[in-house]
Parts: C-alpha cells; structure tokens; sequence
C-alpha cells in the first residue's frame, strides 16, 4: 500500500512535470511542423532565470516564478525570428529548422555556463515539509508542482478553445492556408505559438530543477523524455500528450521503485520502439478520412 | 455607354512556383457586381490566378488593385481585410473544427466578427442544412456539406469579391445544382463573383464573362451563350 501510495505520488509529478514541458513541443510541431531543439535550453535558462531573481536579486519566489514565464516566453520568440522565420520559404523546412534550433540550443545553454558557470546550483524556489500518508512522506513541493502544472494545462485548454487567438492557433494548425484565407495572419500565430511554448518549457525547467539541481546540461533529459511522449501520443497531438506524459510519469515511477531506478529510462524508449511498431502514427494519432 | 470603374483590375500580372511562371502578363478588370467564369484545362493557372488574387502567391510583374487600391503585394489575411475573399479548391475545412467553428473562423477579423451574429443568420437561411449540421465536426460531413461550409465561412468573412475555385469538383451532380442555385442567389444579392470550373455547361448560360485561360494567357472572353455557338474554341480548350 504505502509502495503504491509513493509511486502515484511521485509519478503524478513525474507526469505533471513532463505534461508542461512535452506541451509546448506538441504546440510548436502541430502548428508549425517543427521540432524545436532549443526546448531543452528554454527549460534551463527557466530554472536559471528564477534562481538570478530570486536567488541573486534576493526578490520574493512569484517574482523568480514570472520572470521564469517571461524569460521563457522571450527566448521562444527569439527562437522564432532568429531560426524558424527566415526558414519558413525554404524548400526542407522541417529539416533545416531542425537543424538550426540544435544550434540556437548550443548557444543559449552556453550563454548560461558563461553566465552561471558548470556547477550545479539547488534550486531556491522550494517549499520545504510535506504531509504524511500512512508511513510514506510527500512533500509539499511535489504537490505545488501538480497543482501548478494543473493550472497552467488547464490556462493552456481555456486559451485553445475559448480565446480568438487559440481558435487562430487551432485553424492554422489544421489547415495552414484556410487560416490564411480567413484573414489569420500565420507569422504572428507561429510567434505567439513559440513564445507560449517558450513560457511552458520555463515552468517546467523551475519544476524540475527543483526537484534535482540547475546546471547547463539540466534541459536534455526533459527533452529527451518529451520527444519520447510526443511520439508515442502521436506528434502534434496536444490533449494526448497530456495524457500520455502522466502515464508515463506514473509507469516511471513504478519502474524505478519495482525495478530499479536505472531501468526507467531503458523502459521509455522500450515503449517507444513498441508503439511504433504497433501504432506507427501514436496512441491518439489518427488516419485521417478523407470523404470526398 | 461606358463600363463602370472596375472593382478588381489585374494589370500584366506574372506569377508562378519557383522559376515556373504559371500566369503570363495576365490582365483583367471585372466591374462591380459582374460574373465572370474563368475555364480553361487544368494546370493552365485557373488557381495559380485565384491564389495571386488573395495573395498567397506573390506576383513577380504586374499588379492587382481593388477598388483603386493597390494590393498587389499585400498579405493574404490584408487582403481578406481588404474585400476579397478565396473559397479554395477541395474545401480546405478546419477538419477537428465543428460546422460551426468553421463558419465562426470566416467572421475571425475584427470587422467581421462585429458582423457575425447577422452573417451567421444569412448563411444559415442561404444553406439551411448547414444549421441542422452545425455542431458536426467538419471531416464527418459528406463531399456536399463540406462545400457548402467552405462557402458559408467565405461568406462569414463578409467579402465584396467572392472568388470560387471549382465549386463542383467531385460532387454528384444533383448536388452541383444545388450549388449552383446559391451562385445564382448570390449573384441576385449584388455580389461580385469570380469562379474558375474546368468546363462547366451549367457557367456558361449564367456568368456574364467568360474567360478561356490556356497556358497562363487570356485567349479569349466573351458571354457564355456567344461561347456555346463557337464549337471550335470548346473543341480546342475544353475537349469538346
């Protein structure tokens, strides 16, 4: 009981954690068929960006919270004119701007070594305690972390569905030129796209690094694993990335406390290689038919 | 008599794909409220013409005003904003999108979303099954449906200019009727329409102009009833 009792703790966070970030991925692919290998990097200057202001600047944790938001918004922009915009007419989009973001990525985790040097800092913005059930301890900050990642799912879906630039988002994703027909200016939705994407990845590096530490090289992992659950709820599919990312998270944490913790990452990737097997276009990728 | 100012006036227009030139010094004005058919073989520059019009591709010569405005080199969500709006070839629907959704993505520009409520009112008495449809997600609806909601959202848009690229492609023809009867009821409403058929019979007896577009080129234009009596210019351009 009390094992079960830890593994749904820690794979809801594991889940939460990776919903936030594998979010943004599935936005930016669906909306601009791009894989933005700048993601890992968005989420270490998020991390980074919180611990200089709170941390550096000595401001109280929402302010190091927003200025993670911000920061990650802004890079997501720059990413945007500095990599995606002047690629969008070329012949191989996909592939160049693929290309280019590992080397929008290099740069921005450099400029954070130079920045706040190779070792790894703890993250300030922690809660520390926690509540007990039965004989198993959760902390408060696993729990702040699903409640935030909840909030910023559910900002994400009221965005989406309700707001005049979500149904822009929504049409340009689902037919580029229709959308441009209706008068959606498509450089300004991939913009906006990027720089939500960008405010999300951040959230999720504040999450993370504060469950482990900051260092340059923090982003990868995460955005590894997010690639990973893209694939398998089906590329560019946002709902079921959600839904994907906390299964993953729980199964996870099921596999590091059954199996051991170094079995986790090893099963990921097994799991990937089966549902492509299996279902080559995802769980929640669809064929689509087309009635004429 | 003299024509009216024209409400489009396409002057030498070159366009294409790459170094391909599709469209070839191409000029045309069409008046307020005309009906001009453009036909022609397929990859002869009938949508090539429609997509420079709307501007999702550029125009390398020439230029394009409306109303006495340039929009030559205007981008495709301006130039909706401007009065001109694209019904494209094979629909285009947003398919994860219900009929309705569909429709609220015409009205998406300020000044049409400040006319929605009224528009979405006509769309629905123009193509009463569009109502019964409306909560329906668009890749479910039949080949006639989905026409007729690609339509509907252009006419959310509130455009002056229709402009409709191969309105019958695929459809049965008890549904091309259909179609057709609300080209005729928009036609009556003062609109002004551009529409491109590879050969149509049911065009030539309705449209005002007919314009035969072979290699990128205007080779002839002129009433419908005027091209039924030339058998040569059928036979050449649209086999027969």
């Amino acid at each position: 009981m009390d094992v079960l009792v830890q593994i749904v703790a820690s794979g809801l966070t594991l889940g939460a954690m990776y919903a936030v970030s594998t979010v943004g991925l599935s936005l930016v692919y669906g909306s601009l068929n791009m894989l933005n290998m700048a993601h890992g990097a968005i989420l270490t200057i998020g991390g980074y960006a919180a611990y200089a202001v709170s941390q550096q600047l000595g401001w109280p944790a929402p302010l190091g919270f927003l200025a993670a938001i911000v920061v990650g918004a802004l890079i997501g922009l720059l990413i945007f004119a500095a990599a995606a915009r002047p690629l969008l007419k070329s012949r191989n989009f996909e592939t160049n701007v693929f290309i280019a973001t590992i080397g929008v990525g290099a740069v921005l985790e450099n400029v954070v070594l130079k920045l706040f040097g190779p070792y790894a800092k703890p993250q300030p913005l922690n809660i520390p305690g926690g509540v007990r059930v039965g004989a198993v301890l959760i902390p408060y900050q696993n729990i702040a972390i699903l409640g935030v990642a909840i909030a910023m799912m559910a900002i994400v879906a009221l965005l989406l569905q309700r707001s005049r630039a979500g149904r822009a988002i929504r049409a340009t994703a689902q037919n580029r030129e229709a959308a441009e027909l209706m008068g959606v200016h498509v450089h300004g939705v991939y913009a906006q796209v990027l720089a939500l994407s960008g405010a999300l990845a951040a959230v999720s590096g504040v999450m993370i690094s504060s469950l482990a530490t900051l260092s340059p090289t923090m982003g990868g992992d995460p955005m590894l694993k997010a690639f990973i659950i893209c694939v398998v709820a089906g590329l560019g599919n946002t709902y079921g990335a959600v839904a994907a990312a906390m299964v993953i998270g729980l199964l996870e944490a099921a596999t590091q406390y059954l199996l051991g913790v170094r079995f986790g990452f090893a099963l990921l990737l097994l799991l990937v290689i089966a549902v492509l097997i299996w279902r080559p276009s995802g769980f929640f990728g669809k064929a689509r038919i087309v009635r004429l | 008599m003299t024509r009216p100012a024209p409400l489009v006036a396409i002057k030498n227009v070159t366009a294409g794909y790459g170094g391909l030139v599709v469209l070839d010094n191409l000029s045309l004005d069409i008046a307020p409220g005309e009906f001009v058919a453009i036909v022609g073989p397929n990859g002869h520059g009938k949508s090539t013409l429609l997509k420079t019009i709307s501007g999702l591709v550029p125009a390398s010569r020439g230029s394009i005003a409306l109303a006495g405005v340039d929009i030559t080199h205007k981008r495709p969500d301006r130039i909706v904003a401007a009065g001109i709006v694209h019904v494209p070839q094979g629909d285009m629907l947003f398919a994860d999108m219900t009929v309705l959704e569909n429709l609220r993505m015409g009205a998406y520009l300020p000044q049409a979303a400040a006319e929605s409520g009224r528009r979405l009112e006509e769309v629905f008495a123009l193509l009463p099954k569009l109502r019964d449809r409306r909560g329906q997600i668009a890749s479910t609806l039949s080949g006639g449906e989905r026409r007729m909601t690609g339509i509907g959202r252009g006419l959310m848009t509130g455009g002056k200019v229709l402009m409709l690229d191969e309105p019958s492609l695929g459809l049965a023809p008890i549904v091309i009727d259909q179609i057709y009867e609300l080209v005729d009821r928009l036609k009556a409403s003062g609109r002004t329409i551009v529409l491109v058929e590879e050969n149509a019979a049911r065009i030539f007896e309705r449209a005002d102009r007919v314009c035969l577009l072979d290699n990128g080129r205007f080779v002839w234009s002129g009433g419908g009833a005027e091209l039924m009596r030339r058998p040569e210019l059928l036979e050449t351009y649209l086999g027969g």
